[in-house]
């Protein structure tokens, strides 16, 4: 176990991450995911939370993300396909923890295998409607910036509705 | 009681001692080291499993085809070859090796039995399954014809391939419970035992499948009934003093005695048992505490020498004031277990302990924890666990 002690007195033990190279493979990331949702606030001890946060980094970093790739990397399709479906799982419910095996995914996408493809597919399609929904975001900003200035009589009215008629098609669109 | 008067602030000191001088030890010298005079056993996975019981059927083929008289030696399992090791302080089997012979009329029914589990366990072990002791039994109903006859088998199976029962996949019923500050995985499920409730987590039989993933507690407790558990869990005592808690609601089982083991090697936490003020009571934390005869062989892998008493001492009835229509007086099978546990060696040894067992002798008293719920239903944890635990009253 990883052992961190408290002011107090008290103790927090994580287990060992070398463990984990044993487990499942979306595991890790789960167990990530708990102990940053459900625990970590709970140790009340600033000191402890950061070390804590910076193991479970390392976890990630030395076993999550390395097994994941090596999956994805290998040439065993049903193997490929399994933890594509996990991460598939995982992504809806979290993006982030995702996030650094994005480029494995692209690559996946010249493969012959037409389930390995599409399953890569459709998790990089989170990924792109999540970028277009922050562009989404910055671009309302920019409307409701032309929006104030055009009430203050800054820009004029065919600016404004070319302005409003760039932003409906981008919406519309995206 | 006044609840004014239970409502201290009671700091754990004398526990939070303990738990800094258990994580201060190094793990490596920790390691219980065997006497040469003991048979040493291993907990193995499944595939080392399968390939020690494949190893033994070539040895009987071999001695079909060589004498034609197989033999099969395993370390004898009765009271002459268990050994008290004093240094590990635990009870231990001894090298005495006995043998079943097939073509021999006493033993062939025997072997017979002994094949048949041998058969079972490897179809478990093949598919990656569990079974209870009691499931084995119906497998073959004829040839084993009582529990007791299937149960002895498998004890002579596992001795036989220097392992624990639970290598073999076969496990004990769930009996068990556990609540407190901890984390733990079963197989891709995360539990968390401060959320579920009264009740707890059912100690799982099927250990193998089991991890300790997080804990933030800085002690474990064992209690005897069902009821104290009931009232720790009611309270939530490890909110306020963090800790993981145990019931195997009697004599631990194998399952319990296990995961207890395995928490208290893991973790390096402090172990207390709470039981009650009865022989009984101090036979169950002996337990614990350095295993079973009938289990000898798996003791390294079962018992918990380390664990503390933490009561209900026959002391603390007076120093308690538990009245006295709560004490109850000592029947001639009290006595006589008092008696006999003064004769153990492991007792002996123990002066604090000895002194207790002595003292109950001599006022032929005995009490239950709940007997403590006279001060009010917070006594227990409000004032006497928190003290002791504070204090270092424990043996």
């Amino acid at each position: 176990m990883r052992v961190f002690r408290k002011k107090d007195g008290g103790i927090v033990q994580l287990i060992d991450k070398e463990r984990m190279r044993e487990w499942s493979i979306e595991l890790p990331l789960i167990f990530i995911e708990y102990i940053r949702n459900n625990k970590l606030d709970s140790y009340d001890d600033d000191k402890v939370k950061k070390s804590i946060e910076k193991y479970l980094d390392e976890i990630m970093e030395d076993v999550a993300v390395p097994r994941l790739i090596e999956v994805l990397e290998g040439d065993n399709v049903e193997e490929i396909i399994n933890a594509l479906e996990r991460i598939e799982k995982i992504a809806n419910e979290n993006l982030d923890l995702t996030r650094p095996i994005r480029p494995y995914l692209e690559e996946l996408l010249k493969k012959d295998n037409k389930k390995i493809t599409n399953l890569a597919d459709s998790i990089l399609e989170l990924f792109r409607r999540e970028e277009r929904r922050k562009e989404l975001s910055e671009k309302r900003k920019v409307m409701e910036k032309k929006e104030e200035l055009f009430m203050e009589g800054k820009i004029t009215a065919d600016e404004y509705a070319e302005a409003r008629k760039e932003y409906i098609k981008f919406r519309d669109n995206r | 009681m006044a609840k004014s008067e239970m409502k201290e602030n009671w700091d754990l000191k004398a526990t939070k001692e303990l738990l800094n001088n258990l994580q201060n030890q190094d793990l490596e010298n920790k390691d219980i080291e065997l006497p040469e005079d003991t048979i040493k056993i291993d907990d193995l996975r499944r595939k080392e499993a399968l390939n020690k019981l494949y190893s033994l059927v070539d040895s009987v083929i071999e001695d079909i085809y060589t004498t034609g008289k197989p033999v099969i030696e395993l370390p004898s399992r009765s009271n002459s070859n268990i050994i008290w090791d004093e240094e590990s302080d635990l009870l231990l089997l001894g090298k005495q090796i006995q043998q079943k012979q097939f073509h021999s009329l006493t033993s062939v029914v025997d072997i017979t039995r002994l094949m048949r589990v041998l058969e079972i366990i490897n179809e478990l072990l093949m598919k990656d399954m569990h079974a209870t002791k009691r499931e084995i039994f119906y497998t073959d109903v004829k040839l084993f014809q009582d529990q007791k006859n299937s149960d002895k088998s498998l004890e002579d199976v596992a001795t036989m391939l220097y392992t624990t029962r639970n290598s073999t996949h076969v496990v004990a019923s769930a009996r068990g419970s556990c609540v407190g500050r901890l984390r733990i995985r079963d197989k891709n499920d995360i539990i968390d035992l401060e959320g579920l409730g009264s009740g707890g987590w059912g100690i799982s039989p099927m250990l193998d499948n089991i991890e300790i993933l997080e804990s933030d507690a800085e002690f474990i407790m064992v209690v005897e009934k069902d009821a104290a558990m009931m009232r720790l869990a009611e309270a939530r005592f490890w909110k306020q003093y963090p800790c993981i808690i145990l019931t195997a609601q009697g004599v631990g089982n194998v399952a319990v005695r296990m995961f207890l083991k395995r928490l208290s090697k893991e973790l390096q936490l402090p172990v207390f048992s709470l039981v009650d003020s009865d022989p009984y009571g101090h036979y169950i934390h002996s337990v614990y505490m350095r295993g079973s005869k009938r289990l000898s062989y798996e003791s390294p892998f079962l018992a918990t020498p380390d664990i503390k008493l933490l009561g209900v001492l026959t002391r603390d009835l007076d120093k308690y004031n538990v009245p006295d229509d709560c004490r109850l007086d000592m029947n001639k099978t009290d006595i006589k277990r008092t008696q006999d546990l003064l004769k153990e060696d492991f007792v002996k040894k123990n002066k604090a302990w000895k002194t207790d067992l002595e003292l109950a002798l001599k006022l032929k008293k005995k009490a239950e924890i709940q007997a403590l719920s006279s001060h009010g239903f917070e006594f227990l944890t409000e004032k006497y666990l928190p003290e002791k635990l504070s204090t270092g009253d424990w043996l």
